[in-house]
């Protein structure tokens, strides 16, 4: 519609009138008034498509751009992600690219503080610095700590540069630290990292149980499809598995609240019950699965050696079944806290045979100390009833970030991993050399440090300089003070590539302005196994240039230009079809940039046009042969998924007398990460504008602690001050706090413990024991 | 007169006759327009709305649009229609998006309760007046789609117990409180009202059924916001009861291009479509 204003209108109207009058007046002439106005010029909209910057969903976006700035948003349709929807960080996301303080230029810190220097005055200053600590320390004296906020590309010229040109292995993302353990579960059950289903099982199954505290806010968009499908179909259910009530609480059929630490527990007890019922597929487990045991007392990992490959012993059914002896609905009632009769039922709804599951868990399980063989445990459900790899019967484990889960480390983004396959195995060094380029015995066959090892290998000195990129591991990496003090130390050199000042940049000594999202061109991976393609839209502000485009500039000045041909102008499309060279079989094809850009998004393998949706299910996935039946789960050498023997084990903290309290952190849907984003992003920072410690009414009143009072909470790492919030979002049991995540000026890592989970390396960071005192009092409630 | 003789002599004076009329009826709209806002809001409309109901008309077809239990509305309905604090305007409307098709922010305090369980469509599905607000709830065209906070977000001072009460100060203080309703954009650095706001057409003397200027989805139900005591004041209809509005309102694709001929013998077999 034209838009008209008052002027033009009377304007119009007259010339309106007059020419209907001058019809009446002269009969049989058609003055057509249309053809007497002024053409105005119809205004395009056009929306350009990108996956959501934000979160590890990946919501197709659509975004509007006016005067080279992104000015609207709207969900994309044609996305099968979220089919026009999105959350309020979706739709307010572009509004990142603009905050105040949006760092420009290139800063060196001289006599304490950053000045300003000229891009290319830095990015010689890390290029020397790089060369010269390896040549006074050796090769393993530098190293990166990425992120799964990466884009593939970014992850692949990470993976290139340590691997392939510099020859160590110190190369870790933030991916560790948030996804390890569903990683590592997914390998140890089926031999293969990366989603079984895929976002299409939400529209197929019949119940769906959540093994998280909060999916209404980690994921909104896949919560509101799981309501949108019980909608249309009254008889499916959700359930709820969870150590708090939550927004997430009031919108399923029922919540079965359990004790911090109890998951393993209950998913034993879940086998348990399936198998004394008569419940378990035989048929299913026969043909498809094998028995694994795992050592049972694996304790911490010793410090810089990671283990990932656990030794397995062989079981057997009977073994199993004996295993899961010990875990009787009574039983794990004591321990988590979970009635006996509901632990029974849990096992119904999953072993009936005419029920369709998906059991959806992220971070909660993940980050459990025992994180890895949680995820095992869930796994083992769904094995023995046969509820796997096929429409709607689907163990899914969510991730939070952008490219996390399968993106970046594929991309060999990890201390142990290659663009395809590990550094261990000499099949894989020989492919990566001969793509790359470089002498075989150039890729170091052994893993180095996991993320938290690589922080401490800082810590001690054995490693000098440090390269961060995306992330911001001075708010996100538990026991925050020991690593602050570790980045701090003398003759640590720390390059830090950021958008935005953060916890981060304050220990850097060198600040490279990085371009995010829309300002340039890249790929995320979400957590269906989903690649989408986004356009560079908008100019990066002053100096500000990707990350993968600012490595490679380090690269050539460490003379490995052969390595880094690429021009700037294509130089996406370049590395695509390079790491496209890894994945020539069916298992892991990769779809062409070309192909990428047209579409919103597409799963990967893509193999002969087609997306992979359900992996290892011969009807659909074109790497299982048919020959095996319904199912071949490739990933292990025998066909078989496996199930592993995976014993409760307690907490890596227990609260005690001092420290009486369960403290758990997480997540608010207004907020992402560490809120560098998110806070920069006027609405949603007024909405939440500072985290705070939400606790069990009760224990506020025992305490003397009113809403909107001061409070410190104080673990056996050190102490913290925040304001006290009562029936907020959530309610908790006695017993319980729950401080979200995403303040740097609330560190609440700095009371977390960093014990590593010792199949992953994953830190646990869910829970701590603290004791609670009032400060003083707040504002009046 | 009825002489035949005399008619051709005043031949001219009908047509002259009716080009005066033309005129002056086009001069008296055209008066009739411009003082017709000036009159009804006192900040300028962008465009006439001679076509469109002033919203201090009553409206008889709505009479039975509203009507709900008491028991479901969980306060009680005011049976009379009490003037609201200010009628919901299309600059209050734009005031709570920032860009043309984002969700509105929500402008009012919740209780504890409300805002834990997203007990929005107690209100807002099917409208009415709230005393609580001294306002006519909105209604929301997609009430199927939850969880509401997913993407309706408000300020941290939400949880404030907003109790009914008679002192008309209190009520206001909800939403011009400190926090209640942030100020406008002008605090960012970042300017959202760069992108326009699709106009209102003028009312045009063609008479045509204005086009849909906003996309569709999820906004499939019309009378939320263009009939009813709560509907935006600018674009009220002044025929709610008419059942079906696309019969005769279109969204047209502002991409698609003007029509040419593709088909031909060559292309359409004989027999059917290809």
């Amino acid at each position: 519609m034209r838009p008209v204003d008052r002027r033009t209108f009377l304007k119009e109207a007259a010339v309106v009138s007059a020419a209907t009058a001058a019809s009446a007046a002269v009969p049989g002439a058609v003055l057509s008034a249309q053809a007497l106005l002024p053409r105005r010029p119809r205004t395009l909209e056009e929306w350009k498509k990108t996956p959501c910057r934000l979160c590890g969903v990946g919501c197709g976006l659509l975004l509007r751009l006016e005067n080279g700035r992104a000015a609207a948003v709207k969900g994309d349709r044609d996305s099968p992600v979220n089919q026009g929807s999105a959350c309020a960080k979706g739709y307010y996301s572009v509004q990142a690219l603009y905050g105040k303080d949006r760092i420009t230029r290139a800063m060196v810190r001289r006599g304490g503080a950053l000045v300003e220097v000229p891009l290319t005055e830095a990015l010689d200053l890390v290029a020397r610095r790089l060369r010269d600590t390896a040549q006074r320390h050796g090769k393993d004296s530098v190293a990166m700590y990425g992120s799964a906020q990466w884009t593939v590309p970014d992850a692949y010229v990470a993976t290139k540069l340590f691997k392939g040109a510099l020859g160590t292995n110190n190369l870790e993302t933030s991916v560790r630290i948030y996804a390890a353990s569903a990683m590592a579960g997914l390998e140890s059950s089926f031999g293969l990292d990366g989603a079984i289903g895929c976002y299409d099982d939400i529209d197929h199954a019949d119940v769906f149980v959540l093994w998280d505290d909060n999916l209404a806010e980690t994921e909104p968009v896949l919560f509101s499809r799981m309501l949108d499908r019980r909608r249309a179909n009254p008889a499916v259910r959700i359930i709820h598995l969870s150590t708090r009530t939550t927004r997430t609480s009031y919108a399923v059929d029922r919540t079965l609240l359990h004790l911090p630490h109890a998951g393993l527990a209950i998913a034993n007890a879940v086998c348990q019950e399936i198998v004394a019922r008569g419940l378990v597929q035989r048929e299913f487990v026969d043909r498809y699965v094998a028995f694994r045991r795992g050592p049972s007392q694996p304790g911490e990992a010793p410090p810089g050696d990671p283990r990932y490959e656990e030794e397995a012993g062989e079981a057997d059914w009977d073994g199993y079944v004996k295993f899961l002896a010990a875990y009787t609905p009574q039983r794990v009632q004591e321990l988590s806290g979970v009635p006996a009769e509901n632990i029974r039922w849990l096992a119904s709804v999953y072993g009936d045979p005419m029920r369709k599951v998906m059991s959806v868990w992220g971070a909660a399980v993940n980050r459990d100390v025992r994180g890895t063989w949680l995820n095992n445990a869930i796994h083992n459900i769904h094995l023995l009833v046969g509820k796997v790899a096929s429409p709607g019967n689907s163990p899914f484990c969510t991730t939070g970030q952008p490219s996390g889960g399968n993106a970046v480390q594929n991309a060999g983004s990890l201390t142990h991993a290659l663009p395809r396959g590990v550094v261990q195995n000499e099949q894989d060094r020989r492919r990566a050399a001969d793509i790359w380029g470089v002498p075989v015995d150039r890729i170091d066959p052994r893993p180095t440090h996991s993320a938290l090892s690589m922080f401490r290998a800082l810590e001690r000195g054995d490693i000098r300089f440090l390269w961060i990129q995306a992330t911001n591991p001075m708010v996100s990496l538990p026991n925050l003070d020991r690593y602050r003090r570790a980045a701090a130390g003398d003759d640590r050199f720390i390059v830090v590539s950021e958008a935005y000042p953060t916890a981060t940049t304050d220990v850097a000594d060198v600040v490279l302005p990085a371009a995010l999202w829309i300002e340039r061109e890249g790929i995320f991976g979400n957590a269906e196994r989903r690649l989408q393609h986004f356009d560079a839209m908008v100019a990066p502000p002053g100096d500000a240039t990707s990350d993968a485009w600012l490595m490679i500039e380090v690269a050539r000045r460490l003379g490995f230009s052969s390595l880094f041909p690429w021009d700037k102008s294509d130089h996406v499309e370049r590395i695509w079809d390079e790491y496209g060279r890894f994945h020539p079989d069916p298992r892991s094809t990769l779809p062409s940039l070309a192909e990428l850009r047209t579409r919103p998004g597409l799963l990967w393998p893509f193999v002969g046009g087609r997306e992979t949706r359900w992996r290892y299910n011969t009807a659909h996935d074109p790497a299982a042969d048919r020959a095996r039946g319904d199912f071949d789960f490739y990933g292990h050498p025998d066909h078989r998924a496996w199930i592993w023997l995976r014993p409760h084990e307690p907490a890596a903290e227990w609260p005690d007398q001092a420290h009486p309290f369960w403290l758990g952190t997480g997540v608010v849907l207004e907020h992402w990460g560490t809120g560098t984003l998110t806070q920069r992003i006027p609405t949603l920072h007024r909405a939440v504008p500072h985290a705070y410690v939400e606790m069990n009414r009760e224990d506020a009143k025992r305490l003397g602690i009113r809403n909107h009072d001061r409070v410190r909470l104080t673990s056996r790492r050190g102490s913290l001050e925040l304001e006290a919030r009562l029936d907020y979002r959530s309610q908790l049991p006695p017993g319980q706090l729950f401080v979200p995540a995403f303040d740097e000026a609330v560190p609440v890592n700095r009371l977390t413990p960093d014990a590593e989970e010792p199949v992953s390396g994953q830190p646990d960071g869910s829970t701590c024991a603290v004791r609670v005192e009032r400060v003083s009092g707040g504002r009046a409630s | 007169m009825s002489s035949p003789e005399r008619a051709p002599r005043g031949r001219w004076l009908l047509p002259l006759f009716l080009t005066a009329s033309a005129f002056t009826a086009a001069a008296a709209i055209v008066v009739a327009v411009e003082r017709a806002p000036r009159r009804r809001a006192p900040e300028p409309a962008p465009a006439s709305v001679a076509l469109l109901a002033a919203p201090t008309d009553s409206i008889p077809g709505e009479a039975r649009v509203f009507r709900t239990a008491p028991a479901m509305m969980a306060i009680p309905p005011d049976t009379r229609r009490t003037r609201e604090a200010h009628p919901r305007s299309l600059k209050t409307y734009h005031y709570l998006r920032a860009y043309p098709g984002a969700p509105p922010r929500i402008p009012h305090e919740l209780t504890p309760e409300e805002f834990r369980t997203s007990a929005c469509n107690t209100c807002h599905e099917r409208g009415g007046y709230s005393r609580r607000f001294a306002a006519y709830a909105p209604l929301t065209p997609h009430p199927d789609q939850g969880p509401c906070l997913q993407c309706h977000l408000g300020t941290d001072n939400l949880m404030a117990v907003s109790l009914v009460s008679p002192d008309p100060n209190r009520r206001c203080r909800q939403c011009h409180a400190t926090g209640g309703m942030p100020r406008p954009q002008a605090e960012t650095p970042f300017d959202w009202l760069t992108t326009t706001w699709p106009r209102l057409p003028s009312s045009t003397a063609e008479e045509q059924p204005a086009p849909i200027l906003h996309a569709a989805e999820p906004r499939g139900n019309c009378v939320a916001c263009h009939a009813g005591p709560a509907a935006v004041a600018e674009v009220r209809t002044s025929h709610p009861e008419w059942a079906d509005c696309r019969q005769c309102h279109v969204a047209p694709d502002p991409d698609a291009a003007a029509f040419t001929r593709t088909a031909s013998a060559e292309t359409v077999p004989a027999g059917g479509t290809p």
